[in-house]
């Protein structure tokens, strides 16, 4: 099976990285792929939670690799999509359950049976994140339209690119269309223009993801807001498929709740 | 007279045929008078036929470590020498690398420094430069964007075709020459050379340094539309920028 392993990651913590794999894993299921998210945040485990998932995990991936179960018995079935499957990770462990090597390994067994591995990284500043980025075919970076997540962004794909891995691409998250006009934020250009490396698309700021969050269910799932439709974008431009960017304009609260504003 | 090489995995002192400890005695003056240059970086040192013992070499490794110098490997003609220096778990030649790949996960060790160093081992080999205030005209050639954390440094010229990001820095012992923008921090005749300069297509650095004079360069709005080529020379020990053009 062609199988593709995603590593989604940012230069520091906080600016969505688990929202974006979970969605962009959601959205990549909706389009008949096969899909497993893995959560890479050892002892930070939190993708079961926004996803919902939670209170179904019994075995975890560190389980999986010191064999106490077998890799099937560590994923989670979502029922939500066709074939969206969850890896969560052990809470009361530290980044050095698992070396490098184990996670190549378990992902080379999933590739047997998955066409997307999503795999949400610790920030490139952690411990963990060579981890995940081991595996990586593609590399995602998350990045907030601020001048210090930029920073760190990019020197995270300085790292990428020492190991090889290469070339990252850029994901863009809350950005706001307003603010940017106005001047009080950087625009998608400006970002381009420094990290000079491909942008994979560009996630609005979404009042629906706090929401979705707080519900366990993914925007991309079922939402059809601003967030979502760029979770699905990026998703068949992960597939291969042509889709011109273009930034939402978010709707606001007002807008939703009585029609126009 | 002692003189320092840039090579691929980093900075060799070679050392010349004069007793000891004059030798560590001018490398001392060697590091205090380039402090910057050398801080947080490694070295191999080449002491050629001299017979070494333990506490020699490790005299030398302590005087290292003083300025935050790693010596990690010691080359030497002498076979007693090159003995004692493996005993004392120290590489003996350049292409035993001390750190393996694990050293990865260690980036927590240097906020500023990426492992390796990455653009400083795209120059070639052998890059011939001399030390100190000698003024060299040896060069290497960076072809990539160099990126926030990453940290160039070469004893001889630096040239970058590509962009210099922000929080990145270029440190050279002679001029920095960037086709391309350069933003971050550029210092140009860190061994002290105040003729040595730094030039750029689009010059906007958030610090630069020539010699031991620095200024801070906001990109004041007339220079934002300027987008012409510019040098920034040290005159009357302050740092000015014209022009990029032939002096
Ligand atoms: N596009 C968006 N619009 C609004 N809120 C968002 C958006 N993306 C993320 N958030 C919110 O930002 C917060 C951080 O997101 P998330 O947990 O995905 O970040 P992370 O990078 O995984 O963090 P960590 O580094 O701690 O793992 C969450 O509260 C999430 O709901
Ligand atoms: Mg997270």
């Amino acid at each position: 099976m062609q199988s593709v392993v995603v590593t989604v990651t940012s230069g520091k913590g906080g600016v969505g990285k688990t929202t974006c794999s979970a969605n962009i894993g959601c959205a990549l299921a909706l389009l008949q792929k096969k899909v497993v998210v893995i959560d890479g945040d050892i002892g930070l485990r939190n993708l079961d939670i926004v996803m919902g998932l939670e209170n179904r995990i019994v075995y975890d991936s560190v389980d999986y690799i010191e064999g106490r179960c077998r890799l099937r018995q560590a994923l989670i079935r979502d029922k939500r999509a066709p074939d969206l499957y969850v890896m969560p990770t052990a809470q009361t462990r530290d980044k050095t359950a698992v070396s490098a090597e184990q996670m190549v390994a378990m992902c080379d067994e999933l590739r047997k049976d998955y066409e997307y591995i999503i795999i949400d990284s610790p920030a490139g500043i952690e411990q963990g994140f060579h981890t995940c980025l081991a595996p990586a075919d593609r590399v995602l970076i998350v990045t907030n339209p601020e001048v210090s997540s930029v920073r760190d962004a990019d020197r995270v794909i300085g790292l990428v690119e020492a190991q090889e891995k290469g070339p990252a691409q850029i994901l863009i998250n809350r950005l706001m269309a307003a603010r940017v006009k106005k001047q009080e934020m950087l625009s998608m250009d400006d970002i381009v223009d420094v990290l000079s490396t491909e942008l994979i698309g560009a996630v609005p700021e979404d009042e629906a993801i706090l929401m979705s969050t707080n519900r366990g269910t993914p925007v991309a799932l079922n939402g059809r807001g601003p967030a979502a439709t760029a979770f699905h974008e990026i998703a068949l431009r992960l597939t291969g498929e042509e889709v011109p960017l273009r930034v939402q304009q978010p709707v606001s609260i007002f807008h939703r709740l009585f029609g126009k504003a | 007279m002692i003189s320092i090489k840039g090579v691929r995995n980093g900075l060799v002192v070679i050392c010349d045929e004069e007793p000891w400890h004059s030798q560590l005695s001018e490398l001392q003056q060697k590091l205090d008078s380039n402090a910057r240059f050398f801080r947080g970086g490694r070295i191999a040192l080449d002491v050629k036929t001299l017979d070494l013992s333990p506490e020699d070499i490790l005299r030398a490794q302590s005087l290292f470590r003083q300025y935050d110098v790693q010596l990690w490997a010691v080359l030497t003609q002498n076979q007693a020498t090159s003995t004692r220096v493996e005993m004392l778990n120290m590489a003996n030649s350049l292409q035993t690398e001390p750190e393996d790949e694990s050293g990865a996960s260690a980036s927590s060790h240097s906020s500023t420094q990426t492992p390796g160093e990455p653009a400083m081992s795209a120059a070639n080999d052998e890059t011939e430069a001399h030390a100190a205030s000698s003024v060299t005209t040896e060069g290497i050639l960076v072809r990539k964007r160099v990126r926030s954390g990453q940290v160039l440094k070469h004893p001889g010229h630096i040239a970058v075709v590509g962009d210099v990001n922000p929080g990145a820095q270029i440190i050279a012992g002679g001029d920095i020459i960037v086709w391309g923008k350069l933003q971050g921090l550029a210092h140009a005749g860190a061994f002290g050379d105040t003729s040595a300069v730094i030039c750029a297509l689009d010059l906007k650095p958030s610090l630069i340094r020539i010699a031991d004079a620095a200024r801070s360069v906001f990109p004041a709005p007339q220079r934002e539309r300027a987008r012409r080529p510019e040098m920034a020379v040290l005159e009357q020990e302050e740092i000015t920028i014209v022009p990029w053009q032939d002096r």
